[in-house]
């Protein structure tokens, strides 16, 4: 049954991310991408990370989709017919076989015994109360430097705006 | 035949209940609060206007306030003429009012109704899914409800509709922050991010939500009417500026979901406020087992139980009717806000101060402890 | 609701109660709530028991319910039809020049004894603006403004010419107004 959830999701995941390179309208490749991000979110609840799952929906899904697809009504970006190039062709060609060069690569250098040798967590490891405890007990220090980190990009971003006036 | 010899037998009673409870909610959310709430806005605005509204349509000569309003919009607007705009996006402009009814039905899915209940040996709980993220499952599935409105926006190729969009993307970025910090006071203080947890602890009435955190609930309040983009926030939709904002170009029946998905949305902000602020299924000074023990002695265990079931549901649904009366009160007392008022509301004022609400909730909850 | 006007006093800039906002909305919504609540019970309870009158709301079911037509209304001009049960009319013509939209229009006649009479009086419905001042320039208090209002209207405009016929209207209906006619013509001598 999880299986086969995985499949399904993992179907659509990879789908909904093909999509949004191919499809040309910028609002509907942004649109794939969303659902790109829930199924994303789908794959982290097979996991038992709940809480990640929703915070993917909260934050990329939700939030930063928004400001993305914000961008673009405001740019007001329509349909666009790019003219094929030799270069974008010659791009495209280089840029398959470099991934594929780096997915055989990923594939061939990760050991399978020792994926499983990791076992599957305890269902306790990704709710809240687990998220929560490993957060602020065993990784609180890298914790607080995140935290004054986004503190000082939040100001940075404040004063960058803030000097134009 | 043997009812033991059909394969999963023992996961009937399960599927049962959990397929009543979905009907029951869909019912509740589609059937009757989504037509009722066109007629209640319509008659509410009249009535606090000094007005008569909404009473022409008549059965056999009986009118009973007008209600059967609420059919014969339904009729209307399933009869209407499906209209799609020359240059628009046809799928998306499909697509658009699903995404925003949806999210707005899942959201429930969280949502506790009712407490727990003994019945014939069968265990019940009132929720569809007592999921461990709770009240961030529903600040999700509100984010992707957005979407609806950016989708119906951008695929209608109308200027208006698109100026609804971008107000309604940025309205939402805005408010979607302020009101997952609004909301962290409450579940400091419950020590649970599970709604059927927060529930249960406000059994006792001075646990209520709205006395241990009033700021938090006003907060709250005002983020939760500019998610639902209604007026005072509705700049989105704004009649005087934007025809009809993002729906501008819809009719019929899809036009007739716009409108569920915000009414939906209203009774959802209900439910959560009563969960959160104002006890949810209990009756203030009576206890689940005061009133189990009480009925028991009467009726026996089973028809106690479904009993209680039945008063705990009326409970809820009449607090949550009554918040909506109360939203439906805010919606026609206020005037609109301007879009730079809003900004500033949600960023300089919200924001704040629910970031200082969090900071003295924190220190109470050290001192007392 | 309440009769009367308020003053409201405002200063040129926002108190600091009026600039917390929030004190604010709750007074708006409680003005909204005293409409609100009275108006819910007393709807209620006037459809309930069949009273419209218990109403609070002054609003009017229309067809069903006719508001009061005050004195002063002007309606359908009509010819006061005397006891002897012809028109009061001498046929001046002073309503018809009077007429702004010039819609009176008078054939008079004499009868056997000397009085004259319109033989005919036509009114053209569809040009009548409904001023009065036919009613206030007649000297014999012949025409008056009648208080219907309804079916004054026809898909046909040939079928709103009304004639003498059409017109006329027995004087015991029209009492109220012609004693209206007659106080405020003495009212102006008053002056």
């Amino acid at each position: 049954m999880q299986l086969l959830m995985f499949y399904l999701i993992g179907f659509f995941a990879v789908l909904s991310a093909v999509s949004m390179i191919v499809v040309r309208k910028p609002l509907n490749s942004a649109l794939f991408l969303i659902l790109n991000m829930i199924c994303l979110a789908g794959l982290f609840a097979l996991l038992n990370a709940h809480l990640i799952a929703v915070l993917q929906i909260i934050v990329y899904a939700g939030a930063i989709m928004v400001l993305v697809l914000f961008v673009i009504m405001v740019l007001n970006l329509r349909e666009k017919d790019g003219d094929i190039t030799v270069r974008k062709v010659a791009a495209q060609f280089v840029g398959i076989i470099v991934v594929s060069v780096v997915m055989v690569m990923v594939g061939a250098s990760v050991d399978p015994s020792a994926i499983s040798a990791l076992g599957s967590a305890s269902p306790e490891f990704g709710t809240v109360v687990g998220v929560g405890k490993t957060l602020f007990t065993d990784y609180i220090l890298p914790f607080e430097i995140v935290s004054v980190l986004l503190l000082a990009a939040i100001i940075g971003a404040v004063i960058l705006s803030k000097s134009k006036v | 035949m043997d009812i033991t010899l059909i394969p999963g037998y023992q996961y009937m009673p399960e599927l049962v209940e959990m397929m009543l409870k979905i009907v029951f909610i869909f019912t509740m959310n589609v059937g009757v609060f989504a037509p009722l709430l066109g007629y209640v806005e319509r008659k509410q605005s009249a009535l606090m206007q000094d007005r008569i509204g909404a009473n022409r349509a008549a059965i056999l000569g009986f009118t009973i306030f007008g209600l059967w309003h609420t059919m014969t919009d339904a009729i209307k607007l399933i009869a209407k003429e499906d209209f799609i705009p020359e240059g628009a996006d046809k799928p998306l402009h499909f697509l658009a009012p699903f995404v925003a009814v949806v999210p707005a039905l899942i959201a429930f899915a969280v949502i506790p109704f009712g407490g727990t209940y003994y019945l014939w040996g069968h265990e019940a709980h009132l929720i569809i899914a007592d999921l461990d993220v709770g009240i961030l499952f529903i600040f999700a599935v509100a984010g992707i409800g957005t979407y609806g409105a950016v989708i119906a926006a951008w695929a209608s190729n109308n200027n208006w509709s698109l100026l609804g969009g971008v107000r309604t993307a940025a309205q939402m970025v805005s408010y979607e922050v302020a009101m997952g910090l609004t909301i962290v006071g409450v579940l400091m203080v419950y020590e649970s991010l599970k709604l059927t947890e927060i529930a249960l602890i406000q059994e006792d009435f001075f646990m209520w939500g709205i006395f241990l955190q009033p700021v938090g609930f006003l907060l709250f309040l005002a983020c939760a009417l500019a998610e639902n983009k209604r007026v005072p926030f509705d700049i989105p939709e704004a009649e005087s500026e934007l025809i009809a904002g993002y729906f501008t170009e819809y009719s019929g029946l899809k036009f007739a979901m716009f409108w569920m998905a915000e009414f939906v949305e209203i009774v959802t902000i209900s439910a959560i406020l009563t969960v959160l602020f104002f006890g949810a299924w209990h009756i203030p000074f009576v206890t689940h087992d005061g009133l189990l023990s009480l009925l028991t002695s009467v009726v026996g265990a089973d028809i106690g139980n479904l009993l209680l079931m039945f008063i705990h549901l009326a409970v809820f649904w009449g607090k949550v009717c009554f918040l909506i009366v109360f939203l439906m009160l805010i919606r026609w007392s206020l005037p609109r806000f301007r879009y730079d008022q809003i900004m500033k509301l949600g960023w300089k004022i919200i924001l704040p101060l629910a970031l200082v609400n969090i900071l003295a909730t924190g220190v109470i909850l050290l001192v007392v402890k | 609701m309440a009769g009367g006007y308020y003053k409201i006093k405002r200063g040129e800039s926002l108190t600091f109660w009026e600039r917390l906002y929030l004190p604010e909305i709750f007074r708006g919504l409680s003005v909204t709530t005293r409409h609100f609540i009275p108006n819910w019970i007393s709807t209620i309870i006037a459809y309930i028991t069949r009273t419209p009158e218990k109403r609070k709301i002054m609003t009017i079911y229309y067809p069903e319910e006719l508001p009061e037509i005050p004195d002063s209304y002007r309606g359908k001009p009509v010819l006061v039809r005397a006891g002897n049960g012809a028109t009061k009319c001498v046929a001046c013509g002073l309503c018809e020049v009077a007429c702004p939209p010039k819609c009176i229009s008078i054939v008079g006649g004499n009868r056997s004894d000397g009085t004259r009479y319109p033989e005919t009086y036509t009114l053209d419905g569809s040009r009548c603006i409904f001023c009065g001042l036919c009613e206030e320039a007649c000297p014999v208090e012949a025409i008056v403004m009648s208080h219907r209002y309804q079916d004054l209207c026809e898909h046909d405009r040939s079928k709103m010419i009304y004639s003498k016929e059409d017109l006329l209207v027995p004087e015991k209906d029209l009492q109220s107004r012609l004693d209206f006619i007659r106080r405020r013509a003495y009212g102006k001598c008053n002056y």
